[in-house]
């Protein structure tokens, strides 16, 4: 049962309790759950209601460093089985404030997780991703999660070779609680074509003992296991089965909030009606496993390695009936004479050569008192673009001995050059890196609590209020910290971020998209499609030239004048620190004629968020405790409170 | 569905009825129905399920839309709600009366709360169509020029009937009582079944076309082989009406009924408006029997007023009411006639693990006692009526024997596919499955018409 997994059903999507069943009964029976997309609560994490996957998906929704830290496996969900093309899907009803919490969002507000990641345009971004994960927690098998269709197997030797250990192959039958009816009807192939396609490509590719290959897409009985071993699966993932077991009676009504027995809904008066255990999973998983092994015994075959891609085991059925039988060819999936059992050998796994990091070389042995003792300390260091995922692994270690307990500043870094590709990435609380010089793509990537800070070298004779001094898609996912950057960003600024503060003296085109949370600050101009998507958080842009109204996209937000108090309070305190982070001129110059450049900055904020803040905001000056206005207030604007 | 979080929003309520004590003077049926705005309401309950239990083999035996149809009650779409009520349910005035509501013990609203009033939308729906004028004959357009004699008229028989005469067969029903409908008519009483409801569907169905024979046995008043020769099939349905036997020794001793016997003629004293020799009427009362006839026993002896009622159950009273979902409850079962014999006495007339071993007769061969065992002592009961309502064995013999066909060994007729050893002849309902619901024996009817047609026609879109 170590090869048994519970399918990606994220909290969110179903109940904590459904979600907490799953991971104790697996945790228990020493196979893994999983996630899902939607974070996990902290105080779950370490204990034995912690998910033994971590699935690390395009909306990026809780992906923390203390979540990476906390698994033993960190899938990378490319697509779901059950509608290709897609991503997530949850519905804003119920995105209840604990939920929103968890996910770094905006109560109430539909999460749709985009079609693609926004760090991932090509296999080489993947392969970064994956390399920025293992740094995040070596101790974590990277896993990618694919869906089954036509080439599947040259995607999966590309992911192989690009250093994930297990890789996934989702069919289309599972998944369909809450997808809608045009993919769970149209969109899709089943497991069995691209597991037996992979199989057979990874082979060819002499990339087979690299890799565990995995299913999943509704598989219910221990002969649907001994068919995906025939096939060349290694480990197995079940999603509806465990649910049947913990109660649901497929209502179908995953997406509207109204499960009744309390697995697929928010609702607390559902919710009690939960009746599920983890022994019923359990029970269920053990079940499965039997008839599995009745199946081996009856074909003499001793361990699942040994049934692993014999397919000389599986005959067709004589007996099909149905309108048209003979209609499909099955015999790609059948014995071609080319029988290959071929799987994971534990040797032939990748090398990501981690010891020669930065981190590994330098940074740990420097800090190693520290992190024991927690004494502030500051080293510097050079660096180059060679460099890669600066700082992860010294911030992994330091969410594992402290948690975000560290304050802030007792680990800086002071580098010099040009920085590597997800420079700082996921860096933790305590942990500062000051970067003199540039960096490359995905600075920052899933900042969660740590400080970056990027400025030029004194000498440096360019203007960073008109030079890109940082590469695409900084900041992506960060959940939390700082970012002072002393120049101009590249495209997809900010985007997914749920929490970070951030300074930067302009930004390319599509800033601050899928925002749900945190702040960023833009001193200067902005490219086209700004704000797009953005459901949560708040940003202002200082707009001399009086353009954002033309770079906007205004589906979801509004863009104002700085007015309230409070806001002028944070935008200035913000630039203060950003001036005093990185000696920016612009920024000193902007405080010292303060009266007259306020009137210049547009602030942008979401429809709903302003809606929902309002709502809480109404409620507490009547006296109302904080998390009861969040859930009053959501209520209401449910049923339609301005 | 309608409303997504209607179970949420209203609770159940089942149709108004009237208190136990008030409703013994007669036999009116003696439930109201909701008004339409509260009858909505319980439509909205409806969870439009996913996998919808109701409908399933843990439900209805007649596969019944029932989501579908309560979506419209929400609507307040009559005209729509009945269409697809009728497509898998012909007498909806029946079943929705009578009903034991599998349904609704398969419901998933009622796995952790109350189950939608399925039952009570069903007659709702059905009833307001008949006084919209909605439920209207519709002859079929073409006539196949085949006979069909359907023997029995039960709820089987017409089911069959109603849906072999819409396919444009000539469809003669035999039935060899003064009035059509079987179980229907005599078997389940007055106020749990107005007569005149029965009746309006009987002659609707005649304005179809279908040809109803009263008073006629087959086998006795027209010979099994007449009938093999005038019509191109025939369907037996004549019920499986032989009363299990408790063993006793009756011979000469007046005042012991079988149930059947007991009902039909107390049905057929309230239907003449005439005095009825088997009347219950100050008499002490004991039933044997734990089901719906049992229960329909007792109801019937307090509205003719018996001195006292007394039912024997054999079984021990069961402990709990604990219910394992989507199957009906185990636990102890109080019924409308139970609530009477409560109201009117003072106390449940259920005595448990206990049956007749004696009857005392007096000098004139009346009954006046039964000796009853209970924990293990004889006891004496005074009783002038003594109502078997024991179950049944299986379908009476001679009815087939006229044909030349035997029952199997549990006393039925008729294979899988409704066929009997005569190509020509078929059964169904309980003559074919064992006394059963009157949905059962609407759903035999409706699959053996299509077994019928398939033989008449070589195929069937029934």
């Amino acid at each position: 049962m170590r090869r048994f997994k519970t399918g990606a059903m994220s909290y969110g999507s179903i109940s904590q309790e459904a979600h907490e069943c799953l991971a104790r009964a697996m945790n228990a029976l020493g196979g893994k759950s999983n996630s899902g997309e939607g974070g996990e609560r902290p105080e779950r994490l370490g204990t034995e209601k912690n998910s033994a996957i971590k699935q690390v998906a395009s909306g990026r929704f809780g992906v923390t460093s203390e979540y990476l830290c906390s698994a033993a496996e960190i899938q990378i969900k490319m697509a779901q089985g059950a509608k290709p093309g897609e991503g997530g899907h949850l519905p804003g009803k119920k995105v209840y404030p604990w939920i929103a919490g968890t996910r770094y969002s905006t109560p109430g507000v539909s999460l749709i997780s985009p079609p693609p990641h926004h760090d991932i345009y090509s296999i080489e971004d993947l392969a970064q991703l994956i390399f920025d994960l293992k740094n995040a927690n070596r101790d974590a098998r990277i896993s990618v999660k694919l869906v089954s269709e036509h080439g599947v197997g040259t995607i999966a030797s590309g992911v192989a070779k690009a250093g994930a250990q297990v890789v996934l192959i989702s069919g289309f039958d599972g998944g369909t609680g809450a997808a809608p009816r045009s993919s769970i009807h149209n969109a899709g192939l089943p497991w069995e074509l691209g597991l037996a396609e992979a199989h057979r490509t990874l082979i060819e590719n002499g990339l087979r003992q690299r890799v565990i290959l995995e299913t999943d897409g509704k598989l219910l009985t221990g002969r649907d296991v001994a068919v995906a071993a025939i096939l060349g699966a290694e480990e197995v993932g079940f999603a509806t089965a465990p649910l049947v077991a913990l109660g649901c009676v497929m209502m179908r009504v995953c997406n509207l909030d109204t499960c009744p027995v309390g697995i697929a809904t928010q609702n607390p008066e559902l919710r009690c009606r939960f009746r599920g255990k983890p022994e019923y999973v359990m029970n269920f998983m053990r079940f499965v496993a039997e008839e599995l092994r009745i199946i081996m015994a009856r074909l003499e075959v001793r361990t699942v390695e040994e049934l692993v891609g014999r397919r000389s085991l599986l005959k067709p059925r004589e007996d099909v009936s149905g309108p048209h039988p003979g209609a499909v060819s099955i015999s790609a999936l059948l014995d071609d004479g080319k029988d290959a059992p071929a799987h994971f050998d534990p040797d032939a796994v990748f090398d990501f050569a981690l010891e020669k990091t930065a981190d590994l070389r330098v940074l740990l042995p420097a800090f190693e008192k520290t992190l024991r003792t927690g004494k502030p300390k500051t080293a510097a260091v050079a660096v180059s673009s060679v460099d890669r995922t600066f700082g992860t692994i010294l911030g992994s270690e330091i969410t594992r001995r402290w948690g975000s307990a560290l304050p802030d500043d007792t680990v800086t870094v002071e580098a010099r050059g040009g920085g590597g590709q997800s420079f700082g990435a996921f860096l933790p609380k305590g942990m500062t890196i000051r970067l003199t010089g540039d960096s490359n793509d995905y600075f920052g990537k899933g900042l969660s609590g740590g400080k970056l800070v990027l400025c030029l070298p004194k000498e440096s004779p360019i203007n960073p209020g008109e030079n890109i001094i940082v590469g695409n898609v900084a900041l992506y996912g960060a959940t939390g910290g700082e970012a002072y950057i002393n120049g101009m960003a590249g495209e997809r600024f900010c985007v997914r971020n749920s929490g970070a503060k951030a300074v930067v003296e302009g930004v390319g085109d599509h800033g601050c998209e899928y925002m749900t949370g945190g702040c960023a600050v833009i001193l200067g101009p902005t490219g086209k499609n700004f704000a797009a998507g953005m459901s949560g958080g708040v940003a202002y842009v200082l707009d001399e030239k009086h353009q954002l109204y033309l770079n906007l996209n205004k589906e979801l937000v509004s863009m104002s004048a700085v007015s309230e108090k409070s806001d002028v309070q944070e935008l200035r305190d913000l630039i203060e620190r950003h001036a005093a982070e990185t000696g920016s001129p612009r920024a000193r110059t902007i405080l010292d004629n303060w009266e007259e450049t306020l009137p210049l900055f547009k602030k942008i904020l979401p429809n709903d968020y302003r809606r929902m803040l309002s709502a809480i905001r109404r409620r507490e000056e009547k006296g109302m405790p904080r998390a009861q206005a969040e859930l009053d207030a959501f209520t209401a604007v449910q049923r339609g409170e301005r | 569905m309608g409303k997504p979080t209607g179970f949420l929003e209203y609770a159940r309520q089942e149709r108004p009825c009237a208190p136990p004590a008030e409703r013994l003077d007669g036999f009116r049926e003696f439930h109201g129905d909701l008004t339409p705005a509260r009858r909505r309401e319980q439509g909205g309950r409806c969870m439009n399920c996913g996998v919808p239990f109701c409908q399933s083999d843990y439900g209805c035996p007649l596969h019944n839309l029932i989501p579908e149809w309560n979506d419209e009650v929400f609507a307040g779409n009559i005209p729509h709600a009945l269409s697809r009520l009728l497509k898998t349910n012909n007498f909806p005035e029946f079943t929705g009366r009578v009903c034991p509501a599998l349904c609704e013990n398969a419901c998933v609203c009622a796995l952790n709360g109350e189950a939608v009033t399925v039952r009570d939308n069903e007659l709702s729906i059905i009833e307001e169509a008949w006084a919209d004028g909605l439920v209207i004959p519709a002859p079929p357009k073409v006539r196949t020029g085949k006979r069909v004699a359907v023997v029995g008229s039960g709820p089987a028989g017409l089911a069959a009937a109603d849906q072999l005469n819409r396919r444009g067969h000539s469809v003669t029903v035999l039935e060899r009582d003064d009035r059509p409908g079987g179980l229907l008519m005599y078997g389940i009483p007055a106020m749990k079944l107005d007569k005149r409801i029965v009746l309006r569907r009987i002659e609707k169905m005649e304005a179809e076309g279908i040809e109803f024979r009263c008073g006629t046995e087959a086998g006795r008043d027209i010979s099994a082989a007449q009938l093999t020769v005038d019509f191109d099939a025939v369907v037996l349905c004549c019920g499986a009406r032989k009363a299990r036997e408790l063993g006793l020794d009756t011979a000469g001793v007046s005042g012991v009924l079988p149930a059947l016997e007991y009902l039909t003629a107390a049905t057929k004293a309230v239907l003449a408006d005439a005095e009825n020799p088997r009347s219950a009427a100050g008499k002490n009362v004991v039933v044997v029997g734990n089901g719906d006839t049992a229960t329909d026993c007792v109801a019937t002896a307090l509205r003719q007023g018996a001195g006292s009622v007394i039912q024997l159950v054999r079984k021990p009273r069961p402990d709990s009411a604990a219910r394992v979902w989507p199957y009906p409850a185990a636990g102890v079962k109080t019924d409308y006639g139970q609530e009477e014999a409560a109201a009117r006495f003072g106390r449940d007339p259920r005595l448990y693990s206990t049956t007749v071993k004696e009857l005392l007769r007096d000098d004139a061969g009346a009954l006046r006692a039964v000796v009853i065992a209970t924990d293990g002592r004889e006891k004496e009961l005074p009783a002038e009526l003594l109502l078997i309502a024991a179950g049944f064995s299986g379908a009476e013999p001679e009815t087939a024997a006229a044909f030349g066909l035997e029952l199997n060994g549990k006393g039925r007729l008729g294979d899988a596919g409704f066929r009997t050893a005569d190509p020509k002849v078929f059964a169904c309902g309980d003559m074919r499955r064992g006394a059963s619901l009157v949905a059962w024996a609407i759903a035999e009817g409706r699959a053996c018409a299509r077994a019928v047609d398939e033989a008449l026609e070589g195929y069937s879109n029934l």
